[in-house]
């Protein structure tokens, strides 16, 4: 290819690993806030707690309805507002998990609602309360279904991140924006970028291969 | 023995959008006395039985168990339902049996009858185990018992159900048509744990289709039809002598498939 400036990537290389760093502990940390949060409000969901249903459903309206980029920036700038002085990156962090945790829920209530009602009338019929038999007869069946939809959440999550430098975390897509700025060189630096999201990404898709085998 | 009836139904109804599915049933079931109900299908047989325990919700009536109703608690005249865990609670003296097993797909045969002691009677782990492992042993199907559902026949899947619900030591056992979904040669199998608790003195409603075991096992016979029991007799006096016109109709058209 003409004028393709291999020296650029190379300068990139060590700049992109750090904001890759970054943008994994953002995504971990958001990932098991979003996980456990998501899976707690669809066990909610499934349950009969009606007040605590309606807030969750309320919320979920909210996250689907409103764009990724609007959330953040209504995150960045509404926590000090109440109060909450958090750094950039813990806002980034707070805000891709309020993302995800509602389409997590959504995940874990559809995985719940799709176990055989005969298995809820089995387990009511031995004197389960309607609390035990989702914790123990149909959370334990639909952890290993909603696998696949979870993962794909979490890679979208992944990808979000690279939102967030719009509030100026320092992460895998700033890096290579900035060097992008000092060099012009966007077109070889996107390029190197894609690559790096593929390998965190590809990492992620074969970490949950192993985990749905696992709860075969 | 009490002279008090074990289970009461007095005026059940279940009405599904308008329609009695169950139509103002009454009956009293002694201690060991084996119940079976039969009727053509749509009678409302297997709504009756999904009353009792109320895994469905009775539209009119009441249920009492021992002399303590399923629905709530009498305070000043009238009723005060229960709450969830406490129909939970009152539930756990009534086993069931589905037509379709509905063993816990998760969970070997062993723990699927240790999950009952474990979870609701707060038992121990290896006391579960072990109180499963003896209802295992009653069904005869110990060599089975760290097998998965889908490693089980149906008839052994069964099985498994029965003894997990006799795992909580209910005072009454409701089996909705056990051995519908059986492929013949595994009725039979069934039919003999069914059987046996009979004849250890288990009270137990039966929805079924198997006439001749109806006829051999059963103390008394309901027919049933449109939601309600048109019949109320001892075996003998309902297969030789059926008196009411629907039931001898039934009792026709089964013989004519038979033959």
């Amino acid at each position: 290819m003409d004028g393709f400036d291999w020296g650029a990537i190379a300068y990139a290389v060590p700049y992109m690993l750090q904001g890759a760093l970054v943008t994994l502990e953002i995504s971990v940390l958001a990932m098991l806030l979003a996980t456990v949060i998501g899976l707690v409000m669809g066990l909610i969901s499934a349950s009969d707690y009606s007040v605590l249903k309606a807030i969750i459903r309320a919320y979920v309206y909210f996250v689907r309805g409103t764009p990724a980029l609007v959330q953040i920036f209504l995150i960045y700038f509404a926590l000090p507002r109440i109060g909450l002085e958090l750094s950039s990156f813990w806002s980034g962090v707070v805000a891709l998990a309020f993302n995800s945790a509602g389409f997590i829920a959504e995940i874990m209530r559809a995985g719940l609602q799709s176990i055989d009602h005969g298995q809820t009338e089995a387990a009511l019929s031995i004197g389960m309360t309607n609390r035990q038999s989702i914790l123990f007869i149909l959370l334990p069946q639909s952890l290993r279904r909603i696998t696949p939809p979870l993962t794909n959440e979490l890679i979208t999550l992944v990808k979000s991140s690279s939102l967030l430098s719009v509030i100026s975390v320092t992460e895998l897509t700033r890096s290579a924006q900035v060097i992008i700025a000092e060099r012009f060189v966007p077109f070889e630096l996107y390029a190197e970028l894609a690559v790096y999201y593929l390998v965190i990404i590809s990492v992620l898709s074969w970490f949950s291969e192993f985990v749905e085998k696992r709860l075969a | 023995m009490s002279a008090r009836p074990l289970l009461r139904i007095h005026a059940l109804s279940k009405i599904f959008s308008g329609i009695p599915v169950v139509d103002r049933v009454d009956l009293n079931v002694m201690q060991s006395e084996i119940v079976m109900i039969v009727g053509p299908s749509g009678a409302g047989k297997s709504t009756l039985l999904r009353c009792v325990n109320r895994i469905e919700t009775p539209s009119e009536g009441d249920i009492l168990l021992d002399g303590v109703n399923m629905a709530g608690e009498i305070r000043n005249g009238r009723l005060v339902p229960d709450r969830p865990t406490v129909t939970a609670r009152k539930r756990r003296h009534i086993g069931m049996v589905f037509q379709r097993f509905n063993l816990f797909t998760h969970l070997t045969a062993l723990d699927n009858v240790a999950i009952g002691p474990r979870r609701v009677l707060g038992m121990k782990l290896a006391d579960a185990r072990a109180l499963a492992a003896e209802q295992l042993a009653r069904v005869k199907l110990s060599d089975h018992a760290m097998k998965k559902p889908v490693q089980l026949s149906g008839g052994q899947q069964q099985r498994v159900a029965i003894a997990r619900a006799m795992a909580m030591k209910p005072v009454l056992m409701l089996f909705d048509e056990p051995t519908s979904a059986l492929d013949p040669e595994l009725v039979g199998e069934v039919l003999e744990v069914i059987r046996a608790l009979a004849e250890d003195g288990m009270t137990m409603l039966v929805v079924t289709h198997e006439m001749q075991f109806a006829r051999e096992v059963g103390t008394r016979v309901l027919f049933m039809d449109e939601g309600r029991v048109l019949e109320d007799a001892s075996p003998k006096e309902f297969f030789h002598a059926p008196q009411h016109t629907r039931s001898k109709e039934f009792l026709r058209r089964l013989h004519a498939v038979m033959e």
